[in-house]
């Protein structure tokens, strides 16, 4: 990741739970340039920012993997991530922190699908067709008992730590996380570790208790 | 000096350069931040397998929602109609994770039953030596549920495989004094040049506890079985390394191709048998019946490495490169192939986003340089 820098970034901006795609404060309202960088024109009621196709295209991979990540699901990934484009693209978020705010915001927002029961029934049964994420042969693979599990812990987890875990195994750096959850960089190791600890202690406490 | 704490060794796996000068000299020294440096190794590990790699997706059919969402300014988001989405995507993306780390991916599969460090200490006898390998069918529920070794006692990585790229073949057997195998011709559609990874020796010291092992008994609700006497504190050496490979990527990044060679893995005992430690761990609560079966009877001759399969994903097979015995796996879907062979103590793999007759093909054609 190298689109966002450590510091008061958008992704701060991001209230936990709903994005607000308000980067208003900073940039909004003024067309300029930082470090040669284009910052966007915030667009008016109702209509979209110029920008994003270009940056749909270069970041939607991304953040379908990070809220993936979250949910076990691409299908549910892809809903997630069409909400968050959406938001961000009536938002005035700096171009130069798109990437960033977008990751921050897949995150925030598939923790809260999973939360909120907002995930369709269906989608669990669905675990043999192609909407499952990819399974990498080098890693143990989850089947779908054990990705309701892990769902089911991240649920569990305070909101802070599971998205710093869900962003730190997306890429993010520290200082990237750092700035999106508005902790030192030095704790946050600390977070990601208690976040893997517990996430390991409940998968443990529910395979053996099976 | 204090130990650095939980989270700095955690920021350690990631960003070493944002740990202070200090604390990283210290934990290369000290025995208990060693220990919670592997153990936050493992839980890493753990939650990234947990978490998922990352899917395929189709841009373009994304964007063309997108924009059909957006029901203003049309003239702004033009639905591109390319459906180029392939279904290769999702394979190349499996290998691209997979071999991402693939030194790291080959120590990993051999780190349960690995063996050997420095014959350095005369009192350890070596109880297990990688003459041959064989896949063992684990499904999904067994590989979650094969036991972690720090549940029974105390694993202190002793030496870490630090995987890094070097300029070319030289490069890389010089770093690992190894052979690199040289392809005499490569199959159709990979080209070019390929980039070399190394990775130094992995080692580590597992310390049986009899007291950890009663308390996971104990958390399943059954009784600990009696151990062999002269468990308790036991000590195996594990080891594996060092290893090279040779990518060959397509143009986006995807490994097409990828030769490795590593010195097997061993195991020295310095307290009771290897096997009949093994043997008793594989009898606790926990481990699925059908597993500990399958394990015990590849422990017999101390020779076997049993490499996990996971059966939803691969068929396994065995052929012949050059007179030995190998194994060749192959992805259900047919996107991708390797095969893995043991001569001399060293192990070589062929694998990549080809067939199996193709890897085939090129296993036993390699020669050296």
């Amino acid at each position: 990741m190298d689109l966002i820098g450590p510091g008061p970034t958008a992704p701060a901006a991001v209230a936990p739970g709903v994005p607000s795609a308000n980067g208003r404060g900073r940039a909004a309202g003024r067309p300029e340039r930082r470090d040669g960088v284009a910052v966007s024109t915030p667009p008016g009621p109702g209509s979209v920012r110029a920008d994003l196709e270009q940056v749909f295209r270069a970041a939607y991979p991304r953040v379908v993997a990070v809220a993936a990540r979250v949910l076990g699901s691409r299908d549910e990934a892809e809903d997630v991530a069409q909400e968050v484009f959406l938001t961000f693209g009536r938002s005035s978020v700096p171009a130069d922190e798109a990437a960033g705010w977008l990751s921050v915001a897949a995150a925030h927002t598939a923790l809260n699908h999973l939360r909120s029961g907002r995930r369709r029934a269906s989608r669990e049964e669905a675990a043999g067709d192609n909407s499952a994420v990819c399974p990498d042969v080098a890693d143990a693979v989850v089947t779908l008992d054990e990705r309701r599990r892990v769902r089911a812990a991240l649920a569990r987890l305070p909101h802070k730590q599971a998205v710093a875990l869900v962003l730190r195994h997306s890429g993010l750096s520290y200082a990237e996380v750092a700035a999106a959850l508005d902790l030192s960089p030095g704790s946050v190791g600390t977070t990601v570790r208690r976040a893997e600890s517990a996430l390991r202690e409940e998968l443990t406490r529910h395979a053996s208790s099976d | 000096m204090r130990h650095p704490t939980d989270g700095t060794l955690r920021r350690l796996l990631d960003e070493p350069a944002g740990v202070a000068e200090a604390d990283r000299q210290h934990v290369a020294g000290c025995p208990v931040c060693l220990s919670g440096l592997a153990a936050a190794q493992r839980d890493a590990a753990l939650t990234a397998s947990a978490l998922g790699a990352d899917p395929a997706v189709d841009v373009d059919a994304g964007w063309s929602r997108l924009s059909q969402s957006v029901a203003v300014d049309g003239h702004r988001l033009r639905p591109d109609a390319a459906k180029g989405f392939r279904r290769s995507t999702a394979a190349a993306r499996r290998w691209r994770t997979a071999l991402r780390k693939p030194l790291v991916a080959g120590v990993a599969a051999v780190a349960l039953l690995t063996g050997a460090s420095a014959a350095a200490a005369a009192d350890w006898l070596q109880v297990f030596r990688t003459e041959q390998i064989a896949p063992v069918t684990l499904t999904q529920a067994d590989l979650v549920e094969l036991p972690d070794l720090s549940a029974y006692g105390t694993v202190e990585v002793t030496e870490e495989a630090d995987v890094r790229e070097v300029a070319d073949a030289a490069g890389a057997e010089r770093a690992t004094g190894l052979s690199v195998p040289l392809v005499s011709e490569l199959p159709r559609g990979v080209t070019g040049e390929p980039t070399f990874q190394v990775g130094g020796r992995v080692d580590a010291v597992f310390t049986f506890s009899v007291e950890k092992a009663r308390r996971v008994a104990a958390t399943v609700g059954e009784p600990l079985p009696t151990p062999p006497p002269g468990l308790d504190g036991s000590q195996f050496r594990l080891s594996a390394g060092p290893g090279l490979a040779a990518v060959w990527s397509e143009a986006r990044g995807v490994p097409a191709l990828i030769v490795a060679r590593l010195v097997a893995p061993s195991a020295y005992s310095a307290g009771i048998p290897f096997e009949k430690a093994v043997g008793y761990l594989l009898t606790l609560p926990g481990l699925p019946d059908a597993v500990a079966a399958q394990l015990r009877g590849f422990s017999g001759d101390g020779t076997t490495l049993p490499l996990p399969v996971n059966a939803r994903y691969l068929t396994s097979s065995t052929a012949d490169v050059g007179g030995l015995p190998a194994t060749v796996l192959a992805s259900r879907d047919g996107a991708l192939a390797g095969v893995v062979w043991v001569h001399d103590g060293v192990v070589t793999a062929v694998a990549g986003s080809l067939s199996t007759a193709e890897v085939l093909s090129v296993a036993r054609r390699l020669g050296t340089r």
